[in-house]
């Protein structure tokens, strides 16, 4: 697990305002999950070689059988993270990225991210106080597996945003510079208390 | 003015009083009045003064416009000015009192100034503020006397959210051909948002009746249908204050501010009812009649007893008959035409039928005050019909219909051409910007079923231009029966006050006279009358300002354009465009170290960083005194997190990092590291830092903590530019850094990393990579505050456990955190500079002392170019150190701060840039910026506060340790 840049006291009472279960939102801290970033042209070859499935179109997320996401931003960065399971397989090739025989033309991009979950039925709601971009075609188009990722700001930080359609209905997980979290945690909170009944909770 | 029966489609919950009192005196209506309803039915006719003259007025448009009908209005403790009576729902409780008086409404002293208008010229603020000698005078006088409502400075910051919303099709006017729009879009699959400023949607459609309910009842269908219909999202009491580009509109609800981003924007916004321009058409009780026939069918309520209509359109006899279907007497209709149009035919002879008398080619002359100040008669000359003569109407109220200007600021804004169209007397559109359509009277469309077929047409195209559904066969316009709009309803008096601007108090001499005075183009005769420059934005005036201009200078309007208004066009509330504030802070991860550890937290960049760390007992300066000489004598540390970090890799990252710094980097050894200047394009320095080569084509850099996030797009833009073989990476968040620096650094760390420290195996400038208490680290030893020091970078994740490892070291010494002013003073010490403080926007490289940094015999670095041009000139300002006389003990010195200038005689020739006290040196240190011929001599005078001057020696830096030998320390013996 990874530790989180977010103050734990942040996750705590008084931040929790409602029983999940009338929850119309919900924020989790979603930062302890594995992951890694890396860059280069032959990043790409590289990724696949290792066993990733590695999306083909820029700004596009993919997530394998095993619980693996990698998210190709721009043309020829990537993001892969454990997001459902698959920690084991992130873990090993992390280090294999950070050792002295890394591969030629890939270069490891560090990722320490703060990365927040949303999800609930406010989320639109939330959204659209909180950045610019219209997500409801975003999520109309994503599937549980694959869809598109969005390189914006959101409350004046810049994200990458990973819309997702999941059983229980649409969830963003947003991936931002650690040294933002406290401010973004809050000021979300913040706005998502004016959504209405929020919960947080983390890693879950 | 009376409150009438129950009226069909009232907007009044008669079962619900409400409450409140208005200049002392206390008024009852219903939940769903506004201010100017209840108090209309009240019987209160005169709602507030003039800007100017302080004249009495009463309503005008009741559609948000009514500028002279402005309150502030008090309510648990809370006070808010420049409230519009006219639209703004009234509350129990309220405190509502007339802006702009001394002395109350009745008896408002500031009236005398009706009495001085010959003193006050158009143009008078213009003229008054000509000279310098009573500029100060005019100035304090208008800062008295002018200005609406009072702001409440106790009132508390509201945090008003903004939000987004996007659609296919934003349709802006809920009237029948907004609302004909929406329901054709919508039909052709495209999600619609249509919006109106008024509280329910409807328009004219809902209250221009004629006396009959047909159009009423065709509206309602409308409305049903835009109701039930999912695609079409409906928002009332909001208008679309500016169009920006790409449809990019601003939405102003009552909560807050909305983007709204739209596929395509149709303006349906109607168009604005026109005063006539006659003597006393301010005085209360003359009003629009689109304005009485809202209070009759929107508040049930009669804005008078007997009126007169003065017309030139079918709107006007409709108006007529309105009023006898609410028992309010019609003592004639005034037709300003010489005979009744087609289409006012069949209203006239009802009119007829019911003894009411038309007067034809009439001539307004005055319209006088009865005792009270309210309107109680009409003198007016006829030309034409059956009774021409001069006559005299006693009455209560006139009801002026006698034309249109369109509401098309959003279309002007948007880049849409307008052109003005005779045969209706008003600019129609004449090209639309892509993506935009207009339908209604502001497209020119007057009756109800042609505006509903111009909305149709509207919304059919819009949602063809996305590719929803074919494009509408060609466009069917209706054939004009008669023009809604007079050509000149402008009738001026010797006597003047006929206005033309209700919120500035502007008479036709007034416009008259600006145009002899030269400013006879409609820009220059805004700006000089300041017409159309009051809260409602020439609404009302503007149209009537550009006839009289046109008649001036014998043009027709269509040869003088018009203004166009800015957005925003209609005025917003303060929090509205404040909304929620956003301030992104950034933090290290050592953050909650510094908090426990007592940090004093100071804003640098858009982080926060411990200015130094409380100390029970001690003084701010006693603190930093400490940390200072924690550093000099054992060892201290500091979070340097906020750094820049970035990685460059790839075979051309050598040469990159040639072209961005002005030192040489192909020629750095891997595990070593260069200082680094940047320069811009003109040879000012913009940052510095470190570059660290970790393998042949690998290097790790760092910028100044302001500069990081620009810095990095710079990077990115120059390596595509260039075409260079290099990936970026920016680490600044995503590292942790550290400086432990102090004579016993090398012996702390030593006890927690297994590499070898010697200055042999790890010597000054190097870097290694290494785990320093298990973690993986960066470690570049620099000499930033001059002392034996070891920069560790590490991941984030590591950051905390490594700093209180190394904080917990107690041999051979303590380890003490130092903040950010300590650092500042032992830098100085040393007379290294910071960007941005000892440089500001114009330095140049040239100018900081340090040709040991620029490698002039490169093939090329960003600057380069612009310092060998510079090389050859006068230099235009030095970096010089300065010290102080140590103080005599005991007694205070003055001292310098930063910013103080430097003087050469009385003239500025330079100023300081970085001060403080010096603990080591114990004596006051600095740098300053001053001329060359001043950096040649020996002494500087400073002038210090309340202009005392002081005396300083130019000493060459580095104050401390001039052969560096400190941060070279080696191994002890």
């Amino acid at each position: 697990m990874s530790r989180s840049p977010l103050d734990p006291a942040l996750l705590k009472f008084p931040h929790v305002v409602a029983g999940r279960e009338q929850a119309i939102l919900r924020l989790d801290d979603l930062s302890q999950h594995r992951r890694f970033g890396c860059k280069g042209p032959g990043a790409e070859p590289w990724l696949a070689a290792a066993g990733y499935t590695v999306p083909q179109a820029p700004n596009s997320a993919a997530v394998d059988a095993a619980g693996v996401m990698v998210a190709r931003l721009a043309t020829s960065e990537f993001l892969v993270e454990a997001v459902d399971d698959g920690s084991e397989h992130v873990n090993s090739t992390r280090r294999q990225l950070a050792s002295v025989s890394r591969p030629t033309n890939v270069y490891p991009v560090a990722r320490q991210d703060m990365v927040v979950g949303i999800q609930g039925p406010g989320i639109q709601t939330l959204l659209r106080q909180v950045c610019s971009v219209d997500f409801a075609p975003l999520f109309e188009s994503c599937g549980p597996a694959s869809g598109p990722v969005v390189l914006t700001s959101m409350v004046g930080v810049g994200v990458v945003a990973w819309p997702r359609r999941t059983e229980g209905g649409h969830s963003l997980r947003v991936w931002l510079d650690p040294s933002f979290a406290h401010y973004f945690w809050t000021t979300l909170l913040e706005v998502g208390r004016g959504v209405g009944a929020l919960v947080i909770g983390s890693n879950t | 003015m009376s409150r009438l029966p129950a009226v069909k489609g009232e907007r009044i919950d008669r079962d619900t009083a409400v409450e409140f009192t208005f200049e002392g005196r206390r008024v009852r209506g219903f939940r769903g009045d506004t201010i100017s309803s209840a108090l209309t039915a009240a019987g209160v006719r005169i709602l507030g003064r003039s800007f100017k003259y302080h004249r009495p007025r009463g309503l005008l448009s009741v559609a948000g416009h009514d500028v002279n009908a402005m309150m502030q209005v008090r309510n648990g403790g809370r006070s808010v000015p420049n409230v519009r009576a006219d639209i703004v729902p009234v509350q129990s409780g309220w405190d509502v009192t007339a802006v702009n008086t001394r002395g109350g409404l009745e008896s408002d002293r500031l009236a005398v100034f009706n009495r001085l208008g010959a003193f006050l010229p158009v143009g008078f603020y213009y003229k008054a503020f000509h000279g310098k000698r009573w500029f100060p005078y005019w100035e304090r006088m208008f800062r008295r006397l002018t200005g609406l409502g009072e702001v409440d400075f106790q009132a508390t910051a509201r945090s008003t959210p903004k939000r987004y919303e996007f659609c296919d099709v934003l349709v802006v006017g809920a009237g029948p051909s907004g609302l004909a729009a929406a329901l054709a879009a919508a039909e052709r699959g495209a999600s619609v948002l249509l919006v109106d400023e008024n509280p329910a949607p409807g328009g004219s459609g809902l209250y221009a009746r004629g006396g009959v309910s047909d159009t009423a009842e065709r509206t309602e269908k409308l409305i049903a249908f835009v109701q039930g219909d999912s695609r079409i999202t409906l928002l009332t009491s909001t208008y679309a204050a500016g169009y920006y580009a790409d449809h990019w509109v601003a939405l102003v609800t009552p909560e807050c501010l909305v983007k709204v981003r739209a596929r395509s924007v149709i303006v349906a916004q109607g168009a604005y009812e026109q005063p006539a321009v006659f003597r006393g058409n301010d005085l209360p009780g003359v009003m629009l009649a689109s304005a009485a026939q809202r209070l009759l069918y929107h508040h049930a309520v009669a804005a008078a007893r007997r009126v007169v209509v003065l017309t030139s359109n079918s709107e006007g006899y409709a108006a007529a008959l309105d009023a006898l279907a609410h028992g309010v007497d019609v003592a004639a209709v005034l037709d300003l035409r010489s005979e009744c149009g087609p289409l006012s035919k069949p209203a006239a002879e009802e009119l007829a039928r019911r003894g009411v008398l038309t007067h034809y080619g009439v001539r307004p002359i005055e319209a006088v005050a009865r005792e009270g100040g309210e309107v109680g008669s009409l003198a007016f000359e006829s030309t034409a019909g059956t009774a021409p003569g001069r006559r005299k109407i006693q009455l209560d109220g006139i009801w002026m219909s006698v034309g249109f200007a369109p509401a098309n600021a959003l279309l002007h804004q948007s880049n849409s051409r307008m052109v003005y169209e005779p045969s209706v007397e008003q600019f129609v559109v004449k090209t639309l910007a892509p993506g935009v359509y207009a339908c209604g009277k502001v497209n020119g469309t007057y009756s109800f079923e042609a505006r509903v077929a111009d909305g149709n047409y509207a919304g059919a195209s819009a949602a063809a231009g996305l590719g929803l559904g074919d494009a509408p066969t060609g466009k069917v316009r209706s054939p004009l029966l008669e023009c809604p709009t007079h050509a000149y309803p402008i009738f001026p008096h010797p006597a003047g006050r006929e206005f033309v601007d209700f919120d500035e108090d502007i008479q036709v001499k007034d416009l008259v006279n600006a145009c002899q005075e030269g400013f006879d183009s409609s820009e220059l005769m805004k700006r000089f009358s300041t017409i159309g420059m009051g809260p409602s934005q020439g609404k009302h005036s503007n149209m009537n300002a550009l006839r009289i201009l046109a008649k001036v200078r014998g043009e027709p309007i269509e040869a003088l354009g018009t203004t166009t208004a800015r957005p925003m066009f209609h005025p917003v509330p303060l929090s509205h465009l404040a909304g929620r504030r956003f301030s992104p802070e950034r933090r290290t991860p050592l953050d909650s170290q510094h908090e426990s550890l007592g940090a004093v937290w100071m804003p640098a960049g858009n982080w926060r960083r411990p200015e130094y760390y409380a100390v029970a007992g001690k003084s701010r300066e006693e603190a930093i005194s400490d940390e200072v000489r924690a550093v000099r004598t054992q060892a201290g540390m500091i979070d340097v997190g906020t750094l820049g970090k970035v990685e460059i890799h790839g075979p051309d990252a050598a040469e990159f990092l040639e072209r961005v710094y002005t030192a040489r980097f192909s020629n750095l050894k891997v595990g070593m590291t260069r200082y680094g200047v940047m320069l811009d394009e003109t040879g000012v320095v913009i940052d510095d830092g470190v570059i660290a080569r970790l393998g042949p084509e690998s290097f790790y850099f760092t910028t100044t903590t302001g500069n990081s996030a620009t810095l990095f797009r710079e990077f990115g833009r120059l390596a595509t530019w260039w075409g260079l073989q290099v990936g970026l990476v920016n680490l600044t968040g995503h590292y942790a850094a550290f400086n432990l620096a102090g004579p016993n650094a090398r012996a702390i760390l030593r006890q927690h990393t297994e590499i070898d420290l010697s200055e042999a195996a790890f010597p000054y400038l190097a870097v290694r990579e290494a785990l320093v208490a298990g973690a993986p680290c960066r470690i570049m030893r620099v000499g930033f505050v001059g002392e034996l020091g070891y920069e560790i970078h590490l991941p984030a994740e590591h950051a905390v456990d490594v700093w209180r490892v190394l904080l917990a070291s107690d041999s051979p010494s303590r380890v003490k955190p130092f903040g950010v002013e300590a650092q500042r003073m032992l830098r100085l010490e040393k007379g290294h500079i910071i960007v941005g403080q000892d440089t500001d926007g114009v330095t140049n490289a040239l100018e900081l002392d340090m040709p040991w940094a620029l490698k002039m015999d490169k093939p090329f670095f960003v600057g380069q170019r612009s310092l060998r041009i510079l090389e050859k000139m006068p230099r235009r300002q030095t970096l010089v150190g300065f010290t102080l006389p140590q103080p005599t003990s005991g007694q205070a010195q003055r001292r310098p701060k930063e910013c103080h200038l430097v003087l050469e005689g009385t003239e500025i020739a330079g100023r300081v840039t970085s001060v403080g006290w010096s603990p080591t040196l114990a004596r006051c240190i600095g740098l300053a910026l001053v001329t060359p011929a001043l950096a040649a001599g020996k002494q500087l005078k400073i002038r210090i506060e309340a202009g005392e001057q002081i005396t300083a020696d130019i000493t060459r830096p580095p104050f401390y340790d001039a052969a560096g030998e400190r941060q070279r320390l080696g191994d002890p013996a």
